[in-house]
């Protein structure tokens, strides 16, 4: 079935992959090059600081912390400053997520099977609880709408934007901030790659600011289910058959909010104006509004 | 707009449905010793178990929700073989132990058996979606407000909104490390509070559409978002506030209406008190206001499920008119005074609204509002 059920208007976006940048990947897949974005650094969850200011970064996990940086990149904050901001209840937030507090997880568990629990840090107290991603990110920007964590496997990003559209469509929100994210530590990767063939885990995160479609299309791009006649018109096209991420590394439960943040930098950013998300779990159209950049 | 409930299955320490219900009227409670290895380890020497399984074995959260599942289809009449229904599962701890597990000498297991999904379709093998929603102690109640927009918009015909949570090492060291002495039992809104502990259950609530021809338990009026975005573990009064007007707002209904508040009311030192000011904000000024009532007391903080747990016996305190007393309190917290909490035996009156709150981790609030069908 498809993940959303009607159109929506992305009017922010983000795809924050630290390590080695999209743009040379996305270069060997088709002939234009990407715009400067794809070059971009994405920094890592230990130099997280660098976008996110230095404080209150004290014991955020580096799935929470990649996170963040996703979701300020999105928002056009300016590096380094933390948003000051009132709390803004029309905001929710639905983060796609299942390795995220895996290691904390184990880290603890080990502590209390050789020291005992007197040894746990209570600064991990809210890292052991699989929510942790949406409500930090809430915390940190102050979005006091519905907040969802979304845990479904490969599936979750797909997941996490029907729920994002339902929440639109249902009132719940006026924007809705979609987060996909994973890590990349050891315990995370352990599990990943238990009784799967295929690429390793990569870490990184995707964020899109989505509002509704229903009345006045805002400036961005606008996101559907995908026309029958497919894949008329988009140019480019990702997923199998077109530009696999999976050359990439596996995004896990990041995988579509990664696909469709990407699709949205190359359709408005880049000016290919239409692109398409397809793959077993979604299949989505997703056409500039404004192009950034003319080509 | 609302959405009808055609069957509501509950697993608690105290047993099913009715069997839950039966004892929170006589005032009972089903804690024990925690049965994890290691309780001085931990710090947590009590717990609310269901049956007389290891605890410690892992994937026990997935084998208590199949069950009710199981059990919510065969009550609302769907045929499990073919019934294209979405199921939303809240859960705040998913198969984590099965983590702890392995990462203290267990076997490994692929990351696919953190959610659950593969049970689901075990026991519905057409389910169009299932969807894991891990948002801490107010899950079930997030995944009731999600399944009855799904319902309403109609982009579902049957959601089964379900809740299920066992406990984690990892969970239970961090109550440990912050309760001042291991707590005994939960005690909600009473002023010798020590503090709350964890107990195993499960749910499962079919959510349909008013044109529905099958069996009714009740009627969900609506359900209430919010997110503090105000502290990572403490509760907040203003974004408990803001779910209770969000539900009523969406239910049409006015606080005045609600004759029964079944509180989320953990025990803790911050919960209790926060949540009595939020209440007595909300229904300030509207008459005698509600009667609140609570089951922790009776069966532990159960998570994921606890919304759902709460549900359940709300909607048979609407069928029965008798609800009953919040188990485990002795002396109302001074917050609380003033508010019309069910104390020592059950009350016998007409219950047309009642409202039901859940708070997470995070600040993740659902406050959902049931009616009589």
């Amino acid at each position: 079935m498809s993940t959303l059920t009607e159109p929506v208007a992305a009017v922010g976006w983000a795809v924050h992959l630290p390590g080695p940048p999209l743009g040379e990947f996305l270069a060997e897949g088709f002939e234009e090059p990407p715009g400067d974005w794809a070059y971009e650094e994405a920094a890592g969850p230990a130099r997280a600081a660098t976008v996110l200011g230095r404080k209150g970064l004290l014991a955020k996990e580096p799935a929470t912390r990649t996170a963040l940086c996703a979701v300020h990149r999105a928002l056009g904050l300016p590096a380094g400053a933390r948003p000051d901001q009132p709390l803004d209840p029309g905001t929710a937030v639905v983060v796609a997520s299942n390795l995220g507090n895996v290691a904390t997880v184990a880290a603890v568990s080990r502590t209390v099977a050789t020291e005992g629990g007197a040894a746990v840090s209570v600064l991990d107290a809210p890292n052991v609880s699989s929510n942790v991603i949406a409500s930090s990110i809430a915390l940190w920007f102050r979005f006091g709408g519905p907040n969802l964590m979304v845990c479904s496997g490969d599936r979750a990003g797909a997941d996490a934007l029907r729920l994002a559209g339902l929440l639109l469509r249902a009132g719940r929100a006026d924007r809705v901030v979609v987060v996909g994210v994973e890590p990349d530590d050891e315990v995370a990767a352990a599990l990943h790659g238990a009784g799967r063939y295929g690429p390793p885990l990569r870490g990184g995160a995707a964020c899109l600011v989505l509002r509704s479609a229903a009345n006045r299309v805002p400036a961005g791009v606008c996101v559907e289910p995908a026309p029958a006649q497919w894949p008329v018109p988009p140019r480019l096209l990702i997923g199998p058959g077109g530009l696999d991420l999976r050359g990439h590394g596996d995004l896990g439960g990041a995988r579509h909010v990664v696909s469709l943040a990407l699709a949205a930098h190359l359709a408005a950013d880049d000016g290919h104006r239409a692109v398409g998300v397809s793959d077993d779990e979604m299949s989505l159209l997703v056409t500039a509004t404004v192009a950034r950049r003319a080509r | 707009m609302s959405a009808l409930i055609a069957a509501s299955v509950i697993s608690t320490c105290l047993g099913d449905g009715p069997q839950t219900f039966a004892a929170l009227l006589r005032g009972e409670s089903g804690a024990g010793l925690l049965r994890h290895s290691g309780p001085e380890r931990l710090g947590v020497h009590a717990g609310y178990h269901i049956g007389g399984d290891d605890p410690d074995r892992p994937f026990r959260a997935g084998e208590l929700l199949a069950g009710c599942l199981r059990a919510a289809v065969r009550e609302s009449g769907l045929d499990p073989r073919t019934a294209r229904a979405v199921v939303l599962v809240g859960t705040g701890l998913r198969e984590l132990s099965a983590v702890e597990h392995w990462a203290t000498g267990g076997p490994v297991f692929p990351d696919r058996r953190l959610h659950f999904g593969d049970v689901v379709r075990q026991v519905l093998p057409a389910a169009r979606d299932v969807v894991t929603i891990s948002n801490a102690c107010s899950a079930g109640g997030h995944a009731l407000a999600l399944a009855q927009d799904m319902v309403e918009l109609g982009e579902a015909d049957v959601v089964i909104a379900c809740g299920t949570d066992t406990m984690t090492r990892s969970m239970l060291a961090m109550i440990g490390r912050v309760a001042p002495v291991p707590t005994t039992r939960v005690r909600p809104f009473d002023q010798d509070r020590q503090g709350v502990l964890l107990g195993e259950a499960a749910a499962a609530v079919v959510v349909v559409p008013e044109d529905w021809t099958g069996p009714v338990r009740g009627r969900v009026a609506a359900t209430g978002l919010s997110c503090d975005a105000h502290h990572e573990t403490a509760p907040d009064i203003e974004g408990i506030g803001r779910a209770i007007r969000n539900a009523y707002e969406r239910a049409g209904h006015t606080v005045s209406d609600v004759d029964l508040v079944v509180a989320h009311g953990t025990g803790t030192a911050l919960n209790d008190p926060a949540e009595s000011e939020a209440l007595r904000k909300a229904v300030a000024g509207a008459g005698p206001g509600p009667l609140i009532t609570a089951v922790k007391g009776a069966v532990g903080h159960t998570s994921g499920s606890a919304a759902l747990v709460n549900v359940d016996v709300a909607l048979r305190c609407l069928d029965t008119g008798a609800v009953p007393p919040v188990v485990g309190l002795r002396t109302v917290l001074p917050e609380g005074h003033g508010l019309r909490f069910v104390r020592d035996r059950p009350v016998r009156t007409p219950v047309r609204l009642a409202q039901v709150n859940s708070f997470g981790f995070g600040g993740v609030n659902a406050v959902t509002l049931l009616e009589a069908a």
